[in-house]
């Protein structure tokens, strides 16, 4: 797959999710909180824009580094993935799917707006923000698997720069390789932050045989709702349709 | 002082006429709009075609490839192309970091397109790759500088023109065309990306692009990369009309797709040429290629360009300002309304905002007038014992995260308007110039240069005229200057200055004729009068306020700077439109005022709010208005919370002081609120929501003390460590800390060390709250509260964040962990008491 650019449809985020990222545990949710939510979440909806841009590139080598860091090398592509937890992630994947995903700045612009104004709407709206880039994340990742199926090819499931010890040095690379300033308006801070905040970047593998654990079964799995595999009725996991 | 306007510069220096320094007569006809001009097409994905790898910094090839590069630019030049763009997209010193200093890419990159045989050499700026503040960490003037740094290089290695492209963000080409202006003469063309829904990442229009560059004085704007030639075409026409120099366009070729492993572009090239004709034709005479073209596609646009001449365009002469999201455009006879609340004069809330930093104040009259049906909003930070020009900057900012309306910058100091004006990303209103010499020499620079409408008092050395002839000579004579500076007309805004009737009564009809005389023998110039004075010791003012300006729009005011919440002046305003058939057929009117009559008017905003008090309470509403307020903290609904405390403390002897009202019910009740929390039978948003509900009990209670009866518990800073932009947990903690009666000093997110240290030390201040979120950004932490312990060693430090723990906060030197807000209140009670 070469550079795919497009907007993500991501029209609910789940009621639970957001109260979760609020720290609820069980508490009454008042009919006054229970509206400011629903009016939260519209909200983020209305001025989020989900777009993605994706990428794969095959495996080109894996070597290790004088200081004894695993590294793995992409082709066509100057990103390095380095570390332990990124090796074991990718340990047989032929290529990676690479990722960025953003609801873009209007939502940082509501924040923004929110926190001269609104100390919990401001709250109200990230939780919202939150579970909604996590949607359209999942989005974007079952484009990935819906590309990696295109090519006889199974995915695991995406790893995020700054999980385990891949690091966020990588990040500069990544969003150039996607060319992700121009397509999708993400930015990095000196301190490696994104901007717009809404945003993700992960790579996924690719590989030749279904992954275990990977995929826990469409009826559990959150890529389902833009699954094109289920909706064909060939689901990754390669066996039988759920 | 010279009075030659030519040389007028700004306070900072910068001069307002800039004279170009253009290469030839073709060029200067191309940027008359006379001749076409042909660009080259990308340069990308030409690089990828020949294996430049994914993410790699395309710039270096520069220097280690050159031949490379020149072969692309050479093969544009034999398509056609007249200009070739050099390969320095991201050619800044924060992009190339290590690799290559910016002087080396632009000497490399231009001799490369010269080496081609072009016609013209366009040395590129792209964006810097971060994004400004407020949204970003990059400030104004350091994306100034990288941009500045850009324009040095490649003006001494010799290009002939500037090429600004692919901006998103109006404040960052505002940025860049400023470095250009202010470092180079050559000539500077402007072009920002588009979305498919018509606006910039940011949420710029190609309207708002179109008025604020051309206002800034680009020499060409436009459009490029966004998307295919058929989608950029209705934007750029919506360009057009705005745009007071060429316009130039480099759509992309549509989107990329992908067979058999090689990219490629939707569109065609002369599918593309056809579709960039439409644009030709609607008057585009700068075109080429951006993403996925190449020289075929230059090659037909040539065709297209054969036996053809810029199409005729056709400019309006509205009174514009933006901001960086919003147009207000007045056609001729078409009025506005400028908010004025944001004014310290005479309002002792916003002087205490002003003066203790805590602007939410400002904020809400911000969002009221802008509800209320402002165009543009007056900011006014004019208070003798405070930095107004820090302010006012500050105040800019601000507002522009709250509201899309563009700003109005009031203040009577050259150098705080400048400040302000520079880093706007928009293009503003000043008030304000005046006759006098020296204001002429150092105001009207700022407005040409900064790409200002500019509001012009008729005064002068020898005060206000008292008649209409008077103040229309004033207007003259900076009408002239401003015409010598080449601003405008539909951009100057004469003030002929509101007296108060009560003291001459000869003064209202003098003013009216006035703005009647301004109109007519200074034509296009607009009008504006700040209307309240008028009434002054009068009763019942705003009628007489409303008459008045009925009687100047009749004489052709334009702006009304006024209260916009008064409903006479609404009514006014509105029964206007109706009559000019401004307000087509009425219709707002008619909406509006259907069913009104003066019965109601004078207690229809009161009347809505009431019921909900007693409705809210219910049946089981407690006894005591002490119960109830604790019931209405506790079940976080604030509404009710004003009327209460109103009851609570009443007027007479009997009742209760403000003390009582906070430490005996409003303290308690968020005490219960934070045990509850602790225990976890609340969760966040109950937190603060009960204590949205004690702020508003608390606002009530600083009003009736009216700033006496209550003592401040002590001063807090908090900041958000540099490097970090993620701010709602300290924004949870400050607004939890101020209900409980501490001052807190917010100085924001991506904070210096520095400044945490000075403020700590200016306001000699106990407790500094910093948090972090990202790992990344602890150690931003320890070099602040080690400037601390060095710089202000009384002052204690308290940690917070989601990357932090008890040991990780010893670690970095603080003196406490604060696990959530709650117990951030609970910290400062032991420390300030």
């Amino acid at each position: 797959m070469a550079l795919m650019v497009g907007q993500l449809k991501v029209d609910s985020v789940d009621r639970a999710e957001v109260l979760r990222y609020l720290g609820h545990r069980g508490q009454e949710v008042t009919p006054e909180l229970e509206t400011r939510l629903a009016e939260s979440v519209a909200r983020c909806l209305e001025v989020a824009r989900p777009r993605a841009c994706l990428r794969a590139f095959d495996v080109a080598e894996r070597t290790v580094s004088e200081t004894g860091v695993p590294e793995l090398r992409l082709a066509e592509c100057a990103l390095r993935l380095e570390g332990t937890s990124i090796a074991e992630h990718l340990a047989g994947a032929v290529a990676v799917g690479v990722m960025a995903v953003t609801l873009g700045v209007g939502v940082d612009q509501e924040l923004r707006r929110l926190s001269l104004t609104d100390p919990l709407g401001q709250v109200l709206f990230d939780a919202a923000a939150t579970a909604a880039i996590e949607r359209a994340a999942d989005a974007a990742e079952a484009l990935l698997v819906a590309d990696a199926a295109a090519r006889g090819l199974y995915t695991n499931w995406r790893f995020s720069p700054g999980y385990g010890d891949l690091p966020l040095s990588c990040q500069p690379t990544l969003l150039a390789a996607l060319d992700a300033q121009r397509r999708l308006g993400v930015t990095l801070t000196p301190s490696l932050l994104m901007v717009p905040t809404k945003s993700v970047t992960a790579v996924v593998g690719y590989f030749e045989v279904p992954q275990k654990g990977a995929r826990p079964g469409c009826s559990a799995c959150n890529l389902r709702d833009w699954c094109t595999l289920r909706r064909a009725g060939t689901p990754c996991t390669g066996g039988a349709k759920e | 002082m010279s009075s030659d306007p030519k040389s007028w510069v700004t306070p900072q220096g910068h001069r307002a006429v800039r004279t170009l320094r253009v290469k030839d007569e073709h060029l200067s006809r191309v940027l008359a709009g006379k001749d076409f001009l042909l660009f080259d097409g990308a340069m990308g994905t030409q690089l990828q075609a020949r294996g430049l790898a994914a993410g790699e910094v395309p710039e270096l090839l520069c220097l280690t490839n050159p031949d490379q590069i020149r072969e692309i630019h050479a093969s544009y030049v034999a398509a056609g192309s007249e200009v070739v763009t050099t390969n320095t997209f991201g050619a800044n010193a924060m992009k190339l970091g290590e690799a290559a200093t910016v002087e080396q890419i632009f000497d490399a990159a231009i001799s490369c397109a010269r080496a081609s045989g072009a016609r013209y050499v366009a040395a590129d700026i792209g964006p810097t790759g971060a994004l400004l503040q407020p949204m970003g960490t990059l400030a104004f003037d350091e994306a100034y500088e990288l941009f500045a740094q850009q324009v040095r290089a490649a003006d001494a290695a010799g290009a002939d023109l500037f090429i600004i492209e692919t901006m998103a963000d109006l404040a960052e080409a505002k940025a860049a065309l400023l470095a250009v202006k202010e470092n180079s003469d050559l000539p500077a063309f402007v072009t920002m990306t588009f979305d498919e829904d018509g606006r910039t990442f940011l949420g710029t229009t190609p309207e708002v692009a179109a008025v604020t560059l051309s206002a800034l004085g680009a020499d060409v704007l436009g459009i490029n990369c966004s998307l295919g030639p058929e989608d950029v075409a209705p934007l750029i026409e919506r360009m057009l009309p705005w745009a007071s120099c060429p316009v130039m366009a480099q759509a992309n070729a549509g989107l990329p797709h992908v067979h058999e492993g090689k990219t490629y572009y939707s569109i065609k090239p002369l599918e593309y040429s056809h579709a960039v004709k439409r644009m030709v034709r609607a008057g585009v005479s700068i075109i080429g290629g951006c993403c996925g073209t190449s020289p075929e596609f230059i090659a037909q646009e040539k065709n297209l360009l054969v036996d053809r001449t810029p199409a005729g365009r056709a400019l309006n002469s509205h009174f514009t300002v933006t901001s960086a999201q919003q147009l207000v455009a007045l056609a001729p006879g078409e009025v506005g309304v400028i908010g004025e609340r944001i004014n310290p004069t005479g309002k002792k809330r916003l002087k205490e905002a002003l003066r203790s930093g805590n602007h939410d104040y400002v904020m809400s009259e911000a969002i009221n007038q802008a509800n209320a049906g402002a165009q543009i909003l007056d900011v006014n930070a004019g208070l003798p014992e405070i930095d107004e020009k820090a302010t006012l900057v500050r105040l800019v900012s601000e507002l522009s995260g709250v509201t899309t309306l563009p700003l109005q910058i009031d203040s009577a100091d050259p150098e705080a308007i400048e400040a302000a004006v520079r880093a706007y990303p928009g293009k503003a209103l000043i008030n304000s110039c005046n006759g006098k010499q020296e204001m002429l020499e150092t105001v009207l620079p700022i407005a040409k240069h900064y790409g200002c409408a500019i509001v012009g008092l008729t005064l002068d050395e020898d005060g206000i005229p008292p008649t209409a002839e008077g103040r229309l000579a004033v207007a003259r004579k900076i009408v002239a200057a401003a015409d010598a500076l080449g601003i405008p007309r539909q951009d100057v805004v004469i003030d002929c200055l509101t007296m108060a009737a009560s003291t001459d009564q000869t003064q209202p009809r003098e003013i009216i004729e006035a703005v009647r005389l301004v109109k007519r023998e200074l034509p296009g110039v607009r009008t504006v009068l700040g209307v309240s004075n008028v009434s002054f010791g009068m009763p019942y003012r705003m009628l007489v306020n409303a008459t008045f300006l009925t009687a100047c729009f009749g004489a052709g005011l334009d702006l009304a700077i006024v209260n916009p919440l008064s409903e006479r002046y609404q009514d006014a305003y509105a029964a206007w439109r109706a009559l000019t058939g401004e307000d087509v057929n009425a219709q707002a009117y008619i909406e509006t005022y259907a069913g009104r009559t003066d019965g109601v008017v004078a207690t229809a905003s009161g009347a809505a709010a009431a019921p909900a008090v007693g409705g809210s309470v219910g049946a089981k509403a407690p006894a005591t208005a002490e119960e109830r307020i604790r019931d209405l903290v506790l079940t976080g609904r604030k509404e009710a919370v004003p009327e209460e405390v109103r009851t609570l403390v009443g007027d007479d002897d009997a009742s209760h002081d403000v003390m009582y009202a906070i430490n005996e019910v409003l303290i308690p009740a968020l005490d219960e609120v934070g045990e509850r929390f602790e225990k976890g039978t609340f969760f966040l948003p109950q937190l603060m929501a009960s204590a949205e509900a004690a702020k508003a009990g608390f606002n009530v209670l600083r009003e009736l003390s009216a700033g006496s009866g209550m003592e401040s518990k002590g001063t807090i800073a908090l900041a958000t460590v540099k490097g970090d932009i993620h701010d709602i947990g300290k924004n949870i903690v400050r607004m939890l800390l101020e209900n409980y009666g501490y001052d807190v000093i917010d100085l924001g997110r991506d904070v210096d060390p520095q400044l945490v240290a000075d403020t700590v030390v200016e306001h000699h201040i106990k407790l500094a709250g910093l948090s972090a979120l990202m790992t990344t950004t602890v150690p931003a932490m320890a070099e602040t509260i080690q400037l601390l312990h060095v710089q202000a060693p009384w002052c204690k430090v308290i940690v917070g964040g989601a990357v932090l723990n008890p040991e990780y906060a010893e670690m970095v030197g603080a003196d406490y962990y604060a696990k959530d807000a709650a117990e951030s209140a609970r910290i400062a009670g032991e420390v300030l008491g």
